[in-house]
């Protein structure tokens, strides 16, 4: 009996143990990355992982969540940030090495297919009793949204529709796509094959639009994988980006 | 009478205990208590805190309203598909939060079974305080429905049969007998349904959203809190961890399994 239980509880302490940094895995490398980069991402790392046969373990979230979940300890090699802000935070500690751009995003605001609010110009978003749901503050879509509705002059009437303020930009579509709230400002690489036939999607001219940059970069002792990853992207994924309509770097 | 346990069961129960109190240690240490009267007293905290309490206790009082009537329901009656019922009045308890979301977006959404008729009478959940309280209701109800039919099991029916032989109704023998005995039970199950709702996260943020002061409840603000200021979501965990420790201690254990 007694030496059950202290089998039991080495066992335990053993398994604990052994869940360390997955970057130790020659054959594997963990790659966090923004949510607005959910379908591009996952197809680059299908071909890199076939073509050099490497597991790729991908973790998407909202950039600043990523970032806090890397300074305290996450096992990720590469981060992937949709906003240089949160890159610097993981740049100072715990480090990075290959910090690069590797893509560009503009905002579209999308409406329930149907559009049932009746919304044609980014200016009706301030109208009143329109439901628009936006990314949190500190998430990089919802600064910039809210950077591009303070362009278009209606911060103030706009943020006061703001029915909800969602973790990541695949929260705002979630809302959208059923048509529980009127509209969203997301990134137009958000308009996927999956939820094309559910959303309408409002162009914001080009004057008051905000440019978000992406930007990538392997994490200080990350696994030897995490350089050919951040080279992948920035070369042959390229072409994969664009297929997602992401805008060169 | 007290018995002697063997060593590797103590030990493992340490283990236990270390378990549940490392966390709460680790929260301690990295609350940021420098900064804990600007942080509790910010809109964040306030706001997360008011919406809790009022989201948990309309969970509370929802729980009790549709949870009494099926726990009696269950315990009393004995019909053809009683299980399937009892296992679809359970169904909350085990289904991931995220799942009871998306469900009560499709029953009670604005495009759900429900939705046209609740908006023809200004009923519009989804973004709203008593949409969240509905999903925390959803949620932890079921924890009411057990301890009813749980306490009805270990029910003396003698007095209620005396009650009723002396001609008192249906409705009198449940209101003036049954109930009243039943108190312990229902104090229990809704106190464990009223703590459940406090921590409802999933089903809260995917059926009615995440705005302050309206749908953003303590576990809410905590999570936006830990993506860029995980300071004020260590300090504000300590909070709810403070009110959770605060229910159980006035349980004292007694309806929650420790003899009295």
């Amino acid at each position: 009996m007694r030496a059950g239980a202290l089998l039991a509880s080495w066992l335990i302490v053993g398994t604990a143990c052994g869940a360390t940094r997955s970057g130790d895995t020659t054959d594997a490398v963990t790659v966090f990355a923004a949510a607005s980069l959910t379908e591009a991402f996952t197809r680059i790392a299908d071909e890199y992982g076939e073509l050099h046969g490497v597991e790729v373990r991908l973790s998407f979230g909202p950039s600043d969540g990523l970032a806090t979940q890397i300074q305290e300890g996450a096992p990720a090699d590469v981060f992937a940030s949709a906003s240089p802000k949160w890159m610097d935070a993981v740049a100072e500690d715990p480090g990075v090495t290959d910090r690069a751009d590797f893509a560009r995003n503009i905002l579209v605001v999308i409406v329930p297919a149907g559009d049932p609010a009746g919304i044609v110009t980014v200016g009706d978003l301030g109208e009143p009793g329109i439901k628009l749901v936006l990314a949190a503050e500190g998430v990089p879509v919802g600064d910039y949204a809210r950077e591009m509705l303070a362009n278009a002059g209606i911060a103030e009437e706009a943020l006061a529709n703001v029915v909800s303020n969602e973790d990541d930009v695949k929260g705002i579509v979630q809302k959208v796509a059923p048509g529980e709230a009127d509209a969203g400002i997301v990134y137009r690489t958000d308009v996927t094959a999956s939820v094309v036939e559910d959303v309408e999607t409002i162009d914001v001219p080009d004057d008051i639009n905000v440019v978000a940059v992406y930007q990538i970069a392997a994490l200080d002792g990350a696994a030897q994988h995490a350089r050919g990853f951040v080279e992948y992207v920035l070369g042959p994924g390229q072409e994969t980006l664009r297929g997602s309509s992401f805008l060169p770097p | 009478m007290r018995r002697r346990l063997p060593i590797g069961v103590v030990a493992l129960a340490a283990l236990g205990a270390a378990f549940v109190l490392l966390p709460v240690a680790g929260l301690l240490d990295r609350a940021p208590w420098d900064q804990s009267a600007e942080l509790l007293s910010s809109d964040i905290a306030v706001e997360g805190l008011r919406v809790s309490l009022l989201v948990s206790l309309g969970a509370a009082a929802m729980s009790i309203l549709v949870g009494v009537p099926l726990g009696l329901l269950l315990g009393r009656t004995s019909f053809p598909g009683i299980a399937l019922v009892r296992a679809v009045a359970l169904l909350p308890l085990v289904l991931p939060p995220v799942v009871a979301g998306i469900g009560l977006l499709t029953a009670f959404g604005r495009r759900g079974l429900l939705g046209g008729p609740a908006r023809a009478i200004g009923l519009e959940l989804p973004f709203t305080t008593a949409g969240a309280a509905v999903a925390a209701a959803f949620v932890s109800f079921p924890f009411v429905v057990l301890a009813v039919e749980a306490g009805l099991r270990s029910l003396d029916t003698r007095l209620e049969d005396a009650a009723s032989s002396l001609g008192g109704s249906r409705g009198y023998v449940l209101r003036r007998v049954t109930l009243p005995m039943l108190a312990p039970q229902l104090v229990a199950g809704t106190v464990l349904a009223w703590a459940r709702a406090l921590g409802e996260f999933g089903a809260t943020i995917t059926f009615a959203g995440n705005f302050r002061g309206e749908t953003q409840t303590m576990p809410l603000a905590v999570f936006e809190a830990l993506q860029s200021d995980p300071g004020a979501a260590t300090l504000l965990s300590l909070v709810l961890v403070v009110a959770s420790l605060a229910i159980l201690i006035a349980l004292r254990g007694r309806f929650i399994g420790a003899p009295t």
